[in-house]
């Protein structure tokens, strides 16, 4: 696989965040808040009556984007920051990445990669850097 | 500055180990975790890597909920995250058991000093190890940030 620093990867998209996805998720998770399964309880917090996506999900969306780019094995390290990750039902999410440095590491290409979901245009949802292996040609 | 719970009370948390664990990722949880992301399951049995986000939680024997108490949260919501990081060594494999461990490794006070006029907060780091019968497959370093109510 031929990359190159600053290379832009194809964007991944979910057209509509679901909140039946993130009931079950819910129950995958163990996670009892009610923000993800309860649109009643998201409202008394002012955001409107949708549930509140789940982190996870969130980077679910980014490592589709990067495996579907370099393959399902390419993700070695992930450091994923939060700084705003009120993402909710119905909302159209773009996960976005670009490449920062192309490397060797015991006989392997690798990539680093900054990646980002965007929603309207807006950035900084949840962000990543991201240490890929490189498929083989 | 105005009194939030004791950073000795907090502090008290640093170096708990929680008891460990076997885990096994069935097919019907990957399929259903990976569908919950909007891709298809992968093939061969590889697990969705999101799985690192709760699998070293339940499998070294703790939930989220101790998690927050551990640190003496005053709220579900007085809690957010600063990161995750991931080192996956081997991909995640269906129908394999893995041995997790995990305990708290730091805990630091942040915004308490005369003058500071953010919200104190304490920030606490879990790290995770999830081990096959050969080697380290995947680490996980989770630092959360547990905002202090006033008293």
């Amino acid at each position: 696989m031929i990359a190159n620093e600053g290379d832009k990867l194809p964007p991944w998209t979910m057209d509509s965040v679901s909140p039946e996805r993130m009931q079950t998720m819910a129950a995958i998770l163990r996670d009892p808040n009610p923000v993800h399964w309860d649109r009643k309880s998201v409202a008394q917090l002012g955001l409107g009556e949708r549930c509140i996506n789940q982190g996870p999900l969130g980077v679910g969306y980014m490592v589709n984007m990067l495996q579907n780019w370099a393959g399902e094995n390419c993700i070695k390290r992930m450091f994923i920051r939060f700084p705003n990750p009120i993402i909710l039902d119905g909302d159209h999410i773009i996960s976005k990445g670009v490449v920062t440095k192309i490397y060797q590491h015991q006989g392997f290409d690798m990539a680093e990669v900054e990646t980002w979901l965007e929603r309207d245009g807006e950035r900084g949802l949840i962000e990543a850097t991201v240490t890929l292996q490189l498929p083989r040609d | 500055m105005t009194e939030v719970i004791s950073f000795e009370q907090v502090e008290r948390a640093e170096g708990h180990k929680f008891p460990g664990g076997k885990y096994s990722i069935q097919h019907w949880e990957n399929f259903l975790l990976t569908a919950c992301t909007g891709a298809d399951v992968m093939q061969d049995g590889v697990v969705h890597p999101i799985a690192l986000f709760h699998v070293p939680i339940l499998g070294s024997g703790t939930t989220i909920a101790e998690m927050f108490a551990l640190g003496r949260a005053d709220s579900d919501m007085s809690i957010s995250i600063e990161s995750y990081d991931w080192q996956l060594f081997n991909p995640l494999k269906e129908d394999t058991e893995y041995d997790i461990q995990g305990k708290i490794t730091d805990v630091t006070r942040h915004n308490d000093k005369p003058g500071d006029t953010a919200p104190v907060y304490d920030r606490i780091v879990f790290d995770f190890e999830v081990h096959d019968d050969y080697s380290l497959v995947a680490s996980s370093t989770v630092i959360w940030h547990y905002r202090r109510e006033p008293i």
